[in-house]
């Protein structure tokens, strides 16, 4: 990346900010933890889960997709508008001689850059524990649709999540909002509106709970971009509209 | 609003010949150097950091960090985290972080804010030292006067928003009314020998109050008097004090 567009600039700087930051590690443990009972229940019921990798699959995703992967969005989001929340950091932010949209994409780059690590790991889980779990047959194929529609829902719940993260001062009511936002997924998921939530693109995506669904490719994308779209929009135009009240 | 942290309601603002715009402000805000009452930092990252996130941003040479560190005198303190900065300490970083780049104008918003006397003393040498030094126009805003008496050469007096005054300091000063301030044992006497000599004398409290005279009238006075039998308590010179010049601006009442 050039580092000295303003684009690259802001990435450079965002990185920096999150140096000694170990928000990253809820990143690495909730997906061991979800993983962990997964497998657990997984080998307890291998009597009426059959169809091995889809079957731990459905184990592997329940939670994480609906529980504690909004969550970790969510708190992460948090982290990174709650540096400039604290410490009065909004006057440097946003004195800086950078265009306001670079910095915000410096956030979202951060943001997503950490999603999408965070998914790859959890397939990575999968897979390790797919193996430990005695499981000799070909690692589905299946699941590289799995990662990619996923990541992308998840790319919509980050833009929602950091919007809600940059107007929204306090740093636990947007995780609360994330919480609640994956929660209610699986209630608007079964009731088939799944594709208009966006908790739920991520969810759904995924195929959590459910490896056998035929996800409808196009609505997903599009309502995914729709979601992207808007909530970029509103947290760049909300940055241009930001005032600093005096102390 | 030069910051573009304020939007103004009306009027337009013009900077280095540029209107203060959303067009304009990138290559307004390159040139310009602020510190907005607390300092901003990221207490997790040590003063060196911090430093390093404003000249990513702004795009100037890593040698200006140990430089801006030295001007400062934190150069010591570059490695230790601003969590653990005193809050002078804090002011001085984020002063560094103003002067990255080293911007044509800096911005200080009531810069020895909260700061202790040592604080104050050593913040307003560094300041005073910059327009000398490095050729950058400082920008103080400031409610305590006598800072601003023993830092500006330039001064504006803002009252509700509006502009009420702006010259260079020493014409604040001319407007200081200098008087001399008499006491004697009997104020009706000493006043009608004043107005016997044309002077326009004024009482307040105990005191007569006539306007500057010469030294060889205020000689004459005090031989005067004594051949009267009035006793002579004090002769003062009073001069209007900034705050005085200050308050007559902008009306003691809105000072409450």
């Amino acid at each position: 990346m050039n580092r000295h567009t303003s684009f690259g600039k802001a990435v450079r700087a965002e990185q920096l900010k999150l140096k000694r930051s170990p928000v990253w590690l809820a990143f690495i443990a909730l997906p061991i933890i979800s993983a962990f009972f997964g497998t657990f229940n997984y080998l307890n019921n291998i009597e009426i889960l059959k169809s091995e990798w889809f079957s731990l699959w459905t184990q592997h995703s329940l939670f994480l997709c609906y529980f504690f992967m909004p969550a970790l969005i969510g708190t992460y989001c948090s982290y990174l508008w709650r540096l400039e929340h604290t410490r009065h950091n909004w006057n440097s932010f946003l004195t800086a001689p950078i265009p306001l949209w670079a910095l915000y994409f410096g956030k979202l780059t951060q943001a997503l850059l950490m999603t999408i690590l965070g998914n790859l790991w959890i397939f990575f889980l999968y897979y390790v524990c797919g193996r430990l779990s005695g499981l000799d047959s070909p690692f589905p194929k299946n699941a590289a649709s799995w990662f990619l529609f996923g990541t992308i829902g998840a790319v919509a719940v980050c833009c929602v999540q950091l919007f809600f993260s940059l107007i929204i001062r306090s740093f636990a009511i947007p995780i609360g909002i994330a919480m609640a936002g994956g929660i209610l997924g699986l209630l608007i998921t079964n009731k088939g509106l799944g594709l208009r939530y966006p908790y739920s693109l991520y969810s759904m995506g995924m195929r959590a709970n459910n490896p056998n669904l035929e996800l409808d490719i196009s609505a997903h994308l599009s309502n995914s971009a729709a979601y992207i779209i808007i909530f970029v929009a509103l947290s760049v135009f909300y940055l241009r509209r930001h005032e600093i009240s005096a102390g | 609003m030069i910051l573009g942290l304020a939007r103004p309601t009306a009027g337009e603002i013009s900077l280095f010949g540029l209107p203060v715009n959303e067009k304009n402000r990138i290559k307004l805000l390159k040139q310009t150097g602020s510190l907005i009452e607390s300092p901003s930092y990221y207490g997790h990252l040590t003063g060196a950091e911090n430093l390093q996130i404003i000249q990513t941003l702004k795009g100037c040479s890593k040698k200006d960090i140990d430089k801006v560190l030295k001007i400062v005198r934190l150069d010591e303190a570059k490695g230790k985290l601003v969590n653990h900065y005193s809050l002078g300490m804090k002011q001085r970083l984020g002063l560094a972080a103003a002067l990255l780049g080293f911007p044509k104008l800096l911005i200080l918003d009531e810069p020895t804010n909260g700061l202790d006397p040592a604080g104050i003393q050593e913040m307003r040498e560094l300041i005073c030292s910059l327009p000398a030094e490095y050729g950058i126009t400082v920008v103080v805003s400031s409610h305590l006067l006598s800072e601003i008496d023993q830092m500006a050469d330039h001064v504006g007096i803002i009252r509700k928003g509006e502009l009420v005054y702006q010259n260079t300091l020493e014409s604040l000063h001319t407007h200081a009314k200098q008087q001399i301030a008499l006491r004697v044992s009997h104020t009706a006497i000493a006043l009608d020998l004043l107005r016997q000599d044309g002077i326009c004398a004024t009482q307040e409290d105990d005191y007569l109050l006539l306007p500057m005279v010469d030294d060889d009238y205020v000689a004459n006075l005090c031989r005067q008097l004594v051949s009267q039998n009035i006793s002579l308590y004090r002769i003062e010179k009073r001069e209007k004090s900034l705050e005085d010049i200050f308050l007559s601006l902008t009306g003691k009442e809105n000072s409450l």
